[in-house]
């Protein structure tokens, strides 16, 4: 058995989840709309890049139930560098532009660096969304000083920007949990208020297709340990792979993989399709008696 | 002198089932096949099963890989693994029939070429004049969509190795930068400084079977035939 890092447990109840000025009870499941200010991330590449264009979907995914709005500059596969200056010229206008038209949206910035973490709070996010597992160690205290949320994940310890090579487990999941409850720990001990820690697995990062599959296999033991846990499985090349499917054809497969973390205890869900993962997610809370159905009136009237 | 070697590459997608539903990569496991096919037809009285990994070693010789760790949804050994090129070689020559004498020898993926040379030269000098089945790859980085990406000095370094073996020069592998290979990923270069310092013979008899990098790691077969 591997020993539990800072004593933190394996097993806890679910708590509220504090995002900005709001508090989610931990029935609600959450969407996090995707929203890339880059070039040529992997699904439509270049398609919000166009601030204009940009815009416009932030007012297209909150009339779809977003909750959450992520904006990132820098694409998670190989390419062309972006270095800091780059990434907080194209992030940090368009943060201030969400920030004016939505004073209340949760805003995250998909980002590993404390320097464009420390200008997107300042600019107005929520939320550090950190997908490379704590690269820069930094990120974490700058949420802190912020009063902000950070995400802690599972990247396998891969340089960001950088794919798995042969990459191989004695127990996925079990290094999964390691790593986010270490990264959590520490964001505690550097302030970062207790409500506004999640954990993500990150699938595909530092895993491959088989992996990936696991940690969505093996969900329930992340939600187990009481932490809010965030996936972001949308069109991502674990489920390409399992159904042989190309990017513009892996929705089904994505909202079958939505549908298991909900149901195994997820509570936010990073997506391109905001419209069909919030139909997913209220599906989900009614089957479990969460929520009343919207609108019954078959067998009743 | 060894009786004779076989290079293969070391990708876990070799191993059966790894890759799920589809079969993938046919003609390299057909030529992985033929080589190792050839080394078993060959009789020897031992193969050594030479392969990079995080640490210079010999293991037992009815150690196996385990796939668990690449596909968790595949049943574990419950044993400890072998290192990858290792349990890819001896996967090869279970496939093959081969029931003789095995030896597995790992080679330190950061090792000189003094040491791999060394090494080499043990094994040359065996009492059981063995054959060696040599696992490793050329570069990771060929593509833009290579688990690597793209690096534009790989192509060079690799058309290095595919010649040196080509025309049987396998001196020339030793001259292999060790940190230009571990920048480009190329973790076949302690293994084929081993082979180099086995074959003590001029110029040994090669044939390469496949030279190819459909993933953008490059994957190299080749059947070595000292004189």
């Amino acid at each position: 058995m591997s020993p539990e890092p800072a004593g933190l447990p394996r097993q806890a109840p679910q708590r509220v989840l504090r995002l900005g000025s709001r508090a989610f009870e931990p029935d609600r499941l959450l969407v996090m709309a995707i929203v890339n200010r880059t070039p040529d991330s992997f699904y439509r590449p270049g398609v919000t890049w166009d601030p204009a264009a940009a815009l416009e979907r932030v007012h297209q995914v909150v009339a779809e139930g977003a909750d959450i709005i992520d904006i990132g500059g820098v694409p998670a596969r190989p390419g062309d560098d972006v270095d800091a200056a780059e990434e907080i010229r194209r992030t940090m206008p368009f943060i201030t532009a969400v920030r004016d038209a939505y004073p209340d949206v949760v805003i995250s910035v998909d980002t590993w660096r404390h320097e464009v973490g420390r200008q997107a709070c300042a600019a107005g996010a929520d939320l550090l969304n950190d997908t490379w597992g704590g690269w820069d160690p930094r990120l974490a205290e700058v949420a802190a000083q912020a009063g902000v949320g950070v995400v802690c994940s599972h990247a396998g310890r891969l340089p960001p920007r950088t794919r798995p090579f042969r990459v191989a487990y004695r127990d996925v999941v079990d290094d999964v949990l390691n790593v986010t409850l270490s990264l959590a720990s520490r964001a505690l001990e550097v302030g970062v208020e207790p409500d506004r820690i999640l954990i993500d697995p990150a699938h595909d990062f530092g895993k491959n297709t088989g992996h990936s599959l696991e940690v969505t296999r093996r969900l329930a033991e992340l939600a187990a340990t009481g932490w809010p846990v965030l996936v972001s499985v949308s069109n991502k090349d674990f489920v390409g792979e399992t159904l042989d499917a190309p990017v513009e054809d892996r929705l089904a497969g994505t909202l079958a993989a939505t549908t298991v973390c909900a149901w195994l205890g997820a509570r936010v869900f990073r997506a391109h399709h905001v419209r069909e993962n919030r139909h997913v997610l209220t599906m989900v809370s009614a089957i479990r008696g969460d929520i009343p159905p919207a609108r019954a009136i078959r067998g009743l009237a | 002198m060894i009786t004779s070697a076989a290079l293969c590459p070391s990708p876990p997608l070799l191993y059966p089932g790894m890759t799920g539903r589809q079969a993938v990569a046919p003609e390299l496991r057909a030529a992985c096949a033929e080589a190792t096919g050839r080394l078993v037809r060959g009789e020897p009285e031992e193969i050594v099963v030479v392969g990079p990994a995080g640490t210079t070693g010999t293991w037992a010789p009815a150690s196996r890989l385990d796939p668990s760790q690449f596909a968790p949804a595949m049943a574990s050994t419950g044993t400890p693994s072998l290192p990858l090129s290792l349990g890819l070689g001896a996967m090869l020559l279970d496939e093959a029939g081969y029931r003789g004498r095995r030896r597995l020898q790992a080679i330190g993926q950061d090792e000189p070429a003094s040491t791999c040379i060394r090494l080499g030269a043990q094994l040359g000098a065996a009492e059981t004049k063995p054959a060696l089945l040599v696992m490793g790859d050329v570069s990771a980085r060929r593509t833009l969509k290579a688990p690597g990406y793209l690096d534009p000095r790989a192509a060079a370094l690799d058309s290095a190795v595919e010649s040196a073996i080509r025309t049987g020069d396998l001196d020339a592998l030793q001259q292999l930068d060790p940190i230009l290979a571990r920048e480009l990923m190329v973790t076949g270069r302690p293994a084929w400084q081993v082979l180099s310092g086995a074959i003590r013979s001029s110029r040994p008899k090669t044939e390469i079977l496949y030279c190819d990098a459909p993933f953008g790691v490059a994957y190299l077969v080749a059947q070595v035939q000292p004189a």
